[in-house]
């Protein structure tokens, strides 16, 4: 058994469920407020990731995508990774940048600091959300826009995770925003030992 | 395998000496992709290595860490028909992939498993013939059975051999 197989029994996922939950919804309102567009929040779960399974999203480990990657920092540590495809980066861009579909053609420096922007403000959403439910304060680091092969991009996490499990234990969701419907994984990856931290802790109902 | 084109994931390796099969380990970023062909015998193999190395009974995947998993491909090399002394070997990947101000340089994992496959290479007494490793990139490789040709491709570019840059 994986360390992290024994450790994430099913109260524990419950509770992390709720987490899952919470935060994503706090994020999606504070983007939606950012981009001034509604922003629905689809499927958020706590999973548990074969690491091997990793790359195969967004059509596999060759295509090309944008990755907005954050450590999170405090009494709760881990990371947080957002991957959009990218054609749908670049859609992206021109809703935070505010101007005419098919505008952003390339990844310079402005739609970057964008994409960080984004980033930021949606790990920054969802740590606040676990602080008023569990009382853990986080924070995340200045983000990484990485724009390349989707496998390369979640080397970043599998090679930080990989040492310790065949196995992630992630909070996923998808965003949907607006008619466009642009879609972007949005992944938080717990370390071990806040992991432990989650299983002692009291959640509070809001 | 079967005149395929076989990916090669994540801390998984592949030989083959049949010369229709094309093998390929793609989107590498940190991790590093590792070719070792006989061009007399015509085997090869290439292995998608993840970490620098194996810690005592973590993981018993050999394949997933440099440390283990060069040993490991040329013994399976070898046991296919591949001559030690004849062996062409190439690797690229091991890049930084994370370039922020607040991140850069914490988990440069990628410098790691060029230093560790270079030791490993000294230890074995195998030579590295090409390379193309570090940087910021993610690459794809593929090597080609039937002549040992082997491949980088980077997003938004062609195909093209490896270190022919």
């Amino acid at each position: 058994m994986t360390p992290d197989a024994r450790k994430v029994d099913e109260k524990l996922l419950a509770k992390m469920r709720i987490v899952a939950a919470r935060g994503f919804s706090n994020s999606a309102q504070g983007l939606s407020k950012m981009i001034g567009q509604e922003l629905s929040v689809h499927s958020p779960d706590v999973d548990l990731v074969p690491l091997a399974a990793i790359p195969d999203i967004l059509g596999g480990p060759d295509n090309d995508a944008v990755g907005v990657y954050l450590r999170v920092e405090g009494e709760l540590t881990g990371q947080i990774m957002m991957v959009i495809s990218y054609q749908q980066a670049l859609e992206f861009c021109d809703m935070v940048l505010d101007v005419p579909a098919g505008t952003t053609k390339e990844f310079g420096r402005m739609e970057r600091s964008a994409l960080s922007e984004i980033g930021n403000l949606t790990g920054t959403f969802f740590l606040n959300a676990i602080y008023e439910i569990t009382g853990f304060s986080s924070m995340p680091s200045p983000p990484a826009v990485m724009v390349d092969m989707v496998g390369s991009i979640l080397d970043v996490v599998v090679a930080t995770m990989g040492a310790i499990s065949d196995q992630i234990m992630m909070f996923k969701a998808v965003f949907q925003i607006g008619e466009r419907k642009i879609q972007a994984d949005f992944w938080i990856i717990p370390d071990p030992a806040t992991l432990d931290k989650f299983t002692v802790a009291e959640i509070k109902e809001l | 395998m079967t005149g395929a084109m076989s990916s090669v994931g994540l801390g998984e390796y592949c030989v083959s000496r049949d010369p229709s099969d094309v093998v390929i380990a793609f989107g590498l970023g940190s991790c590093l992709g590792i070719g070792m062909y006989d061009p007399i015998a015509h085997v090869g193999g290439l292995i998608h290595v993840v970490l620098p190395e194996q810690k005592a009974g973590t993981d018993p995947n050999s394949a997933k860490f440099v440390d283990t998993g060069i040993p490991l491909l040329l013994e399976k090399v070898v046991a296919q028909g591949g001559d030690k002394s004849r062996l062409i070997i190439r690797m690229a990947g091991g890049a930084n992939m994370l370039v922020s101000p607040g991140l850069s340089g914490t988990f440069d994992i990628g410098t790691r498993n060029i230093a560790m496959a270079r030791e490993v290479f000294k230890k074995l007494n195998l030579k590295l013939q090409k390379e193309e490793v570090g940087g910021q990139v993610g690459r794809t490789v593929r090597m080609y059975i039937a002549n040992g040709r082997m491949t980088v491709r980077m997003m938004g570019s062609q195909e093209r051999d490896l270190g022919a840059v």
